[in-house]
């Protein structure tokens, strides 16, 4: 069903009432579980995410394995079947899942000190409970969290959102824009469609979107990963939200570790 | 020197198979005696034979390096355990040892101290067929390492077994790209029998080390690739140094 | 048992040390593609794409399905990857390793996703009848770079292929063969063409068209999919060491250029082909759109 974003350039405000540039709630916990060795639990506004972290821990040997003396990570994601609008058993070989695991496996891998840790595992587990878009972004930043509170040394925190564009996608399908023709014009048709940031389940359906993960709030961009076609022009502000919005990400998620750790001291 | 080309499963002619009255036959790759006097062919190739050593091959080029005792290779290490390397002399081949005391004057504390992933130019001390493959970097007998050893610095290039081999004989194998870039550039070469060659740039040049290495480098693969002749080797050095 | 080559300690320090005096092993400047090879099989849909030594043949292949329930007006399109062990030793027949199963998704977002092709215009009678496209990867050779020479031969193929024509009655479908009625080319929206970079030194140095030792020694690779409109299709940087921002900016807009290089490459190769296949010059006579130009459904 098509959403209907016209209302978008009346008011300037989204569906659920935001503004362009406003995250959603981020609502966050860490040390949830006191099985594992870390754990989160991470709400970016619908979407809402488990993550555990076992290890390092010396972890069953892979053939031919040693390379290069780093940790090995393992991902596993588990989508919830009641976490969509319509009930879906996702597989086993499902790429998309396979690919998200991927993609954090491949972040974390460059952001944790894992040369620290030669031969042994950790293996991040991640569960799905509802999912309203931006679902990468939500997974990387709850891996992140739990690895905080397993007390895996990393560089900076890994920390992503989505930042999507109004551009209308059926005016630039199949034929090229006219690229300024017209400046004037151009900067009207501009103006008209907005970068949007944190995008919801119903924007993601409709918009172009990217997801973007940094480091910290550098504006060193480790996970870039955009699905939906859009004239390279848009991409630039874009990337400009996405890191802006990375960097209030991560004091949000710098609060949470920081009041935990209060807590810590003062229970003792 | 003879050179016939010969398909799999055709019987040698008795004029190629060199007679010699006080020693015997000795046949060498892709040949198969049948008793009592026929000689068959197992591999496409050309037969080659050496009358002073009384002996009858095929060469071919092609496959995969399989190997054979007292072949030099350049290989690489995996992993240390216990009292050897485990070694990969080919992707497709089950790794091989070479003993930490097989260098020369290596004893228990002066061994050299070699990382996964570094490069060594070893001798196949052994090839039994249903054990591990055994290495060496020196020469039993005397003790010295003749050049054996780990391979520090420079570059390793692939080619086909067959052109390290012909790489090996040099101008009795119809390859003078090494001679004639050695007037212009100084490098060190290592040439491994499983199809790997070695290059080093002198250590005098440093600004011209590196580039100097990619053109020797390049000039082995292109000959080896496109089966130039003496004359096209020829041609080819000359491009290549112009270049430079 | 085939282990998976890795690379020594010495080509690693000095494929890395070359790169950082702006030298590449074969030669080229880091911006410069080795030549794509393109050349076409007997039937139509069969090409053969080669990168230096990297070579990939794509095959689509087309029958009559039903339709997805779920997807009445449209037809079904399926991209499948192999990886023959021939190409290198890591691969195994049976066993998806992850170069694969990322191969296939990229392929899937660049071109299923970013919809190049028309899939309505696959469908015959809604609900009941449809073409179900199948497209063949296989990896004959790997010498790096296989997404863009994946992506390169599967878009080529897609254009190059011809379906069989077919005629609706109500609910009768003649399908003709190729004696009968000269096959449809697909519809195809855009042509999208995956761009690799392979960036090095936190992104100081970056490699287009990276051979399979380049990529071994990298710190991490963004792949940018474009159209020669400029239109971004998809991009992935899974994870890697972190570069800046502008870099991914200027990058694509570099994507772009190489786009419309290939772009030109491609089509010029096809324009041959189409030429090579029509001696007698009757193949415009023949297509089958000259006479009936309503009854395909048109997306």
């Amino acid at each position: 069903m098509p959403l209907d974003t016209s209302s978008y350039s009346l008011a300037l405000l989204r569906l659920d009432g935001r503004r362009w540039n406003e995250l959603r709630r981020i609502h966050a916990q860490i040390s949830t579980q006191a099985a594992v060795d870390g754990s989160s639990y991470l709400e970016m506004g619908n979407t809402k995410i488990i993550c555990t972290v076992t290890g390092p821990a010396e972890g069953r040997r892979v053939g031919g394995g040693g390379s290069g003396g780093e940790a090995t990570i393992q991902v596993e994601i588990s989508v919830a079947g009641f976490s969509g609008v319509d009930r879906k058993k996702s597989g086993r070989g499902d790429r998309r899942i396979f690919e998200l695991s991927y993609t954090i496996e491949q972040a974390v891998q460059t952001t944790l000190h894992t040369q620290n840790y030669s031969g042994s595992t950790i293996s991040i587990n991640l569960h799905v409970l509802t999912q309203d878009g931006s679902l990468l972004a939500a997974l990387i930043n709850a891996a992140t969290l739990a690895l905080i509170d397993a007390g895996v040394p990393m560089s900076d925190y890994l920390c992503a959102c989505t930042a999507g564009s109004t551009t209308n996608t059926a005016s630039s399908k199949g034929a090229p824009r006219p690229q300024a023709a017209l400046p004037g014009l151009s900067s009207l048709d501009e103006e008209a469609d907005d970068p949007l940031l944190d995008l919801n389940g119903l924007e993601e359906q409709e918009l172009p979107f990217l997801t973007v993960g940094t480091l910290g709030a550098s504006e060193k961009v480790v996970v870039c990963i955009m699905e939906t076609r859009v004239q390279a022009t848009r991409l630039e502000e874009m990337l400009a939200v996405g890191v802006d919005g990375c960097k209030r990400v991560r004091s949000i998620m710098d609060s949470v570790v920081r009041d935990h750790g209060k807590r810590m001291v003062d229970e003792g | 020197m003879e050179t016939t080309p010969v398909l799999p499963g055709d019987i040698l002619p008795s004029e190629l198979i060199p007679h010699s009255t006080n020693k015997a036959v000795k046949l060498g790759p892709g040949l198969r005696h049948i008793p009592p006097s026929t000689v068959k062919a197992t591999i496409s190739g050309t037969v080659t034979s050496d009358l002073r050593k009384n002996a009858i091959w095929i060469e071919y080029n092609g496959g995969r390096y399989i190997p054979t005792p007292s072949d030099l290779i350049i290989a690489q290490i995996l992993r240390s355990a216990g009292e050897h390397y485990t070694v990969q002399i080919t992707p497709h081949y089950p790794p091989a040892l070479l003993p930490h005391l097989s260098f020369e004057g290596a004893t228990k504390k002066t061994r050299p101290q070699l990382k996964p992933g570094d490069l060594i130019y070893a001798r196949i001390a052994a090839a039994p067929k249903h054990a591990d493959i055994e290495l060496e970097c020196f020469n039993s007998q005397t003790g010295k390492g003749e050049g054996l050893g780990p391979l520090k610095g420079g570059m390793c290039f692939d080619v086909s077994v067959g052109f390290a081999r012909e790489v090996i004989k040099g101008r009795r194998g119809g390859v003078v790209v090494l001679e004639e870039l050695s007037e212009k550039l100084g490098f060190e070469v290592a040439v491994g029998r499983n199809g790997r060659l070695w290059v080093e740039g002198g250590e005098g040049e440093r600004s011209g080390g590196l580039k100097h290495v990619i053109a020797v480098g390049r000039c082995l693969q292109v000959c080896d690739e496109k089966g130039l002749d003496e004359r096209g080797q020829r041609e080819l050095v000359r491009q290549v140094l112009k270049g430079l | 048992m085939p282990r998976e080559v890795e690379l020594s300690n010495n080509e690693r320090d000095f494929i890395l040390g070359a790169l950082r005096q702006g030298l590449r092993l074969d030669g080229r400047g880091q911006d410069v593609y080795r030549e794509l090879e393109i050349s076409f099989g007997e039937e139509y849909g069969v090409v053969d794409v080669r990168l230096g030594k990297t070579r990939i043949v794509a095959r689509i292949s087309c029958e009559v399905v039903a339709p997805y329930p779920d997807r009445k007006f449209d037809g079904v399109f399926v991209i499948s990857t192999e990886f023959s062990p021939m190409a290198s030793p890591a691969f195994e027949v049976g066993r998806q390793n992850q170069d694969e199963i990322i191969l296939s998704r990229i392929l899937e977002k660049a071109i299923r996703r970013s919809s190049a092709l028309d899939t309505e215009s696959l469908c015959i009678i809604a609900g009941s009848k449809c073409f179900s496209l199948r497209a063949d990867i296989h990896v004959l050779d790997h010498d790096g770079n296989l997404i863009d020479t994946a992506c390169a031969g599967l878009v080529t193929a897609l254009q190059h292929f011809k379906r069989p024509d077919v005629e609706v009655q109500g609910e009768k479908v003649t399908i003709f063969t190729a004696r009968e009625r000269e096959p449809v080319p697909l519809s195809m929206l855009h042509h999208p063409l995956c761009v690799t970079f392979s960036y090095y030194d936190g992104g100081q140095i970056a490699l287009l068209d990276a051979t399979f030792a380049e990529e071994q020694v990298r710190e991490g690779e963004i792949i940018v999919t474009m159209n020669r409109n400029g239109e971004v299709c998809q991009i992935a940087k899974y994870g890697g060491v972190a570069v800046d921002a502008l870099a991914i900016l200027s990058w694509t807009n570099m994507a772009l250029v190489k786009v419309q290089a290939m772009t030109k490459v491609i089509q010029a190769r096809l324009k041959e082909d189409a030429e090579r296949r029509d001696k007698d010059g009757i193949a415009a006579e023949l297509r089958a759109d000259n006479d009936r130009p309503s009854e395909r459904p048109h997306g």
